[in-house]
């Protein structure tokens, strides 16, 4: 036993010094994001706002997105329990995430890269780089959890408990934990860090959109997922601190399988099986289109798949819907009032957020060919006959191509699965669902502009466009709960697209940003063509 | 002779660091030219220049008399290059990318591929990420060698293989040579560009400071001299052209500038000459000399 972990503490060590500013980022980014907005909370809440709020977010889509409330009445909806209401389940998702990628950075992305080899000809033990890695993880979420509990703490409002904010913490600070131990057994599974991580997050979104389901239908439902465990503990109202304990039990007994997984494993090698390959190429790998498509396959098809389950789990919640709206009397009114279906609202919110993850496979397809480019897998095709262009061209066609599809999977998925649990009821058909998912269709290709730009000016800033996406999802996502001013809005691309079918179709504002996105590709082809190709950088 | 390829001063910088200051040299029709130089002194860049993967800050730089830059895709069709690491896509294999490659080339001969693949001994049904930099390196060169091409750009194409698939590879070398294409061989394997080269290009910190045929080069150098003499052999340290003068009874080793070998045989012959040993400097020799100077 000893032996496997050897010196492990050495390694954890070297870990803290040579993370330690991306430690600082991480506390300070997923810290403050989670506990700094206590004042804007207390703007919401004052006058009728808290009341506003906790109907509102009775919604059947506000509760698929940012989870369920234990309290009952107007009355008992405090600060305390809508700030954990709206933050916690988002910022527990983001502590796993980052826990995600950082497990697997540092366990099988170091295997991939030949540091593991190295690493393990010391007097280390086989398995010491895991366990450093753990605990580096484990170390950095309590730091994280403490942080939030004291930024809380700080803001010193009534609501907000000091038994509420440790378990608030406690809670993020989990779930960072309970992502690390994912990604930790993923990354004995799989065969190579990409998939791991790939495999891992899939995981997690699944997790969330499960959630999303149970939270609707039945909430004691959500006990049984792991990511229940962090939102559920519903700091600030009913405290409890049973998930807790069951996240920490789950993580253990995760942790101890990973262990065992990697014991029984060589280095490099994963528990999915390796085939023998072909010894010659099929035709239609024999050109750029068919490598490009080769390559970003695997990719391509797990999130396509991911989109449609996405879809169908939310099309699920139709059902429920007219249920729940006659049991409460005030959003009935609401509605009525509105003029506007509870299935519309519901469908123009959850498109808005389901076109934003789309936009993410056409960013990972453009900034997949700056990736080969600086692995230096094109050298060799850069001395053929193969134009810049192209490389350029062929990757942007994939790219908008895979948008098509996942918005038509993840619209149609949430349409068919909708129209059918609505039965004859269902006021709204496929059509309309298309429709409003292709309503966003000019936000995708402004994105997959973007990253389009970026690799042909700035390739290295390719990874920015995440930022501005994430940026955006999250000024959507919040924008039902905060009452964001209109210019702050607007700079998110999405808002500048009416959200069918709740708005009409806005001819002039789809072209226009379709031309605009058109116009950024022709521009970052104008770079692409005439820029140094960066190798080995 | 016809030139290949020109390149005359050309000039690259990255950002603040000039790699290239001033890199001059041709390659003739049917010419192997070694291309040496320590690590970071600028081979690479100048090749990358050459392919058109990055762009000239100045100079000049011709393929088949076409501009490297502009006319890439024309020189492209008729050229074959290997990087010093072939890196590949993990999820194809060997057999793939070679079949993949050959047909971005254009044109390619399968029975030289198979013949290559059962020369250099490699699994083509391997995944590409199983495979060592040796087997990676050789998926590069049979992709290059099957292909039917006018220059051949080699950037240290042998870094990894063991020493018989060097030999594979240099027998390769010789006969496209004999076939008359022209070579641009990158190497740090002084013996390999010494067994295949007619002209040696030396380049340092961006900058070409020696080129020529090897004889040339010897011949600006010194040799390794060893003499022994019937009469007192000390008088030999005051000859022009003589350094490094040890003297042991009678018997002398000294370095010789080549270009007054006659001169010292001449002195050397009064004294009576009983032994007497020239090696001329290998490769190496001149390459330290420009390492260390």
């Amino acid at each position: 036993m000893k032996e496997k972990f050897a010196r492990w503490d050495i390694l954890f060590l070297q870990y803290l010094k040579r993370d330690w500013k991306k430690i600082i980022f991480w506390i300070l980014g997923v810290g403050l994001f989670s506990g700094a907005f206590v004042p804007a909370f207390e703007e919401i809440a004052k006058g009728q706002g808290l009341a506003g709020m906790f109907e509102t977010l009775q919604n059947p889509a506000m509760i698929s997105m940012v989870g369920p409330t234990p309290v009952e009445t107007t009355a008992d909806y405090t600060i305390g329990a809508m700030y954990a209401h709206e933050m916690l389940l988002f910022c527990g998702l983001f502590a796993m995430i980052m826990a995600v990628l950082h497990v697997i950075g540092h366990t099988r992305k170091e295997e991939d890269l030949g540091l593991t080899e190295l690493v393990r000809s010391f007097q280390i033990g086989r398995q010491a780089n895991s366990l450093a890695a753990m605990a580096e993880v484990v170390v950095i979420n309590v730091l994280l959890g403490l942080f939030i509990s004291g930024l809380l703490i700080v803001f010193n409002v009534d609501t907000i408990s000091v038994q509420g904010s440790f378990l608030f913490g406690a809670s993020i600070g989990m779930a960072g934990v309970i992502g690390a131990v994912i990604g930790l057994v993923m990354a004995q599974i799989m065969p190579a860090s990409s998939s791991a991580t790939g495999s891992a997050l899939g995981i997690v979104g699944l997790l969330y959109i499960i959630r999303a389901g149970t939270d609707v239908s039945n909430v004691n439902f959500s006990m049984f997922n792991p990511l229940g465990w962090t939102y559920l503990t519903y700091p600030f109202t009913d405290n409890n601190w049973l998930p807790i304990i069951y996240a920490l039990i789950f993580s253990v007994m995760m942790a101890i399988l990973a262990f065992a997984l990697e014991g029984g494993r060589d280095m490099g090698a994963g528990y999915l099986p390796e085939r023998e390959g072909r010894g010659n190429a099929k035709r239609s790998l024999l050109s750029v289109r068919g490598l490009f498509i080769k390559l970003n396959k695997g990719v391509t098809i797990g999130w396509l798949i991911g989109f449609l389950i996405m879809g169908a789990a939310y099309g699920s919640i139709y059902g429920d819907m007219q249920t729940f709206l006659e049991s409460n009397e005030m959003m009935k009114q609401m509605f009525a009032q509105s003029g506007v279906s509870i299935e519309e609202s519901f469908t123009a919110t959850i498109m808005m957020v389901m076109i934003a993850l789309v936009s993410i496979l056409p960013i990972v397809i453009v900034n997949k060919l700056f990736a080969e480019e600086s692995r230096q897998h094109l050298s060799q095709l850069h001395a053929t006959k193969v134009t810049r262009g192209q490389f350029y061209w062929t990757t942007i066609g994939i790219a908008v191509i895979a948008g098509l599809i996942g918005t038509l999977l993840a619209a149609g998925g949430l349409g068919g699965t909708a129209v059918s649990v609505m039965g004859d009821s269902a006021a709204m058909d496929i059509s309309d669902f298309l429709a409003a998912g292709y309503n966003f269709l000019p936000s995708v290709l402004f994105f997959t502009a973007l990253a389009a730009l970026a690799l042909g000016w700035a390739p290295r800033l390719g990874k920015i466009v995440y930022a501005y996406l994430g940026y955006s999802f999250i000024l959507n996502y919040f924008d039902g709960i905060l009452d964001l001013p209109e210019w702050f809005l607007k700079t998110a691309v999405q808002s500048w697209i009416p959200q069918m079918p709740m708005d009409s179709f806005d001819a002039p504002v789809f072209i226009t940003i379709t031309i605009i996105s058109i116009a950024l590709m022709i521009i970052g082809y104008l770079g692409y063509s005439r820029r140094d190709m960066v190798e080995g950088a | 002779m016809t030139e290949i390829v020109k390149i005359k001063e050309l000039q690259k910088k990255f950002g603040k660091f000039q790699a290239l200051s001033d890199v001059t040299f041709t390659v003739g029709a049917g010419e192997v030219v070694g291309f040496i130089g320590p690590n970071g002194a600028g081979k690479s860049t100048t090749i990358r220049a050459l392919l058109g993967i990055i762009k000239r800050d100045a100079g000049k730089a011709e393929i088949f008399g076409r501009d490297v830059w502009k006319d890439s895709l024309e020189i492209h069709k008729r050229i074959s290059y290997v990087p010093g690491d072939v890196a590949l896509w993990g999820s194809l294999t060997g057999g793939e990318i070679i079949d993949l490659f050959m047909k971005l080339h254009g044109g390619g001969d399968k029975q030289k591929r198979d013949y290559l693949i059962k020369r250099f001994e490699l699994d083509p049904k391997k995944k590409a990420k199983g495979y060592s930099k040796g087997n990676r390196q050789k998926v590069g060169l049979i992709a290059a060698l099957s292909v039917d091409s006018d220059l051949y750009i080699f950037d240290e194409p042998t870094s990894g293989l063991d020493p018989l698939m060097e030999a594979v590879f240099q027998e390769e070398v010789e006969r496209i040579k004999e076939t008359g294409k022209s070579i641009l061989l990158s190497s740090h394997i002084l013996s390999e560009v010494e067994r295949l080269a007619d002209r040696v290009v030396i380049i340092r910190q961006g900058e070409i400071v020696e080129s020529g045929t090897l004889d040339e080069l010897r011949h600006l150098t010194r040799s390794a001299v060893t003499l022994a003499t019937e009469d007192d052999v000390s008088g030999m340290e005051s000859v022009e052209g003589v350094h490094d003068f040890i003297q042991k009874d009678n018997q002398a080793t000294f370095s010789a500038d080549n270009k007054y070998i006659n001169d010292i045989l001449m002195e050397a012959t009064k004294l009576g000459v009983k032994k007497f040993e020239a090696v001329p400097p290998t490769l190496e020799d001149l390459f330290m000399r420009h390492y260390e100077g």
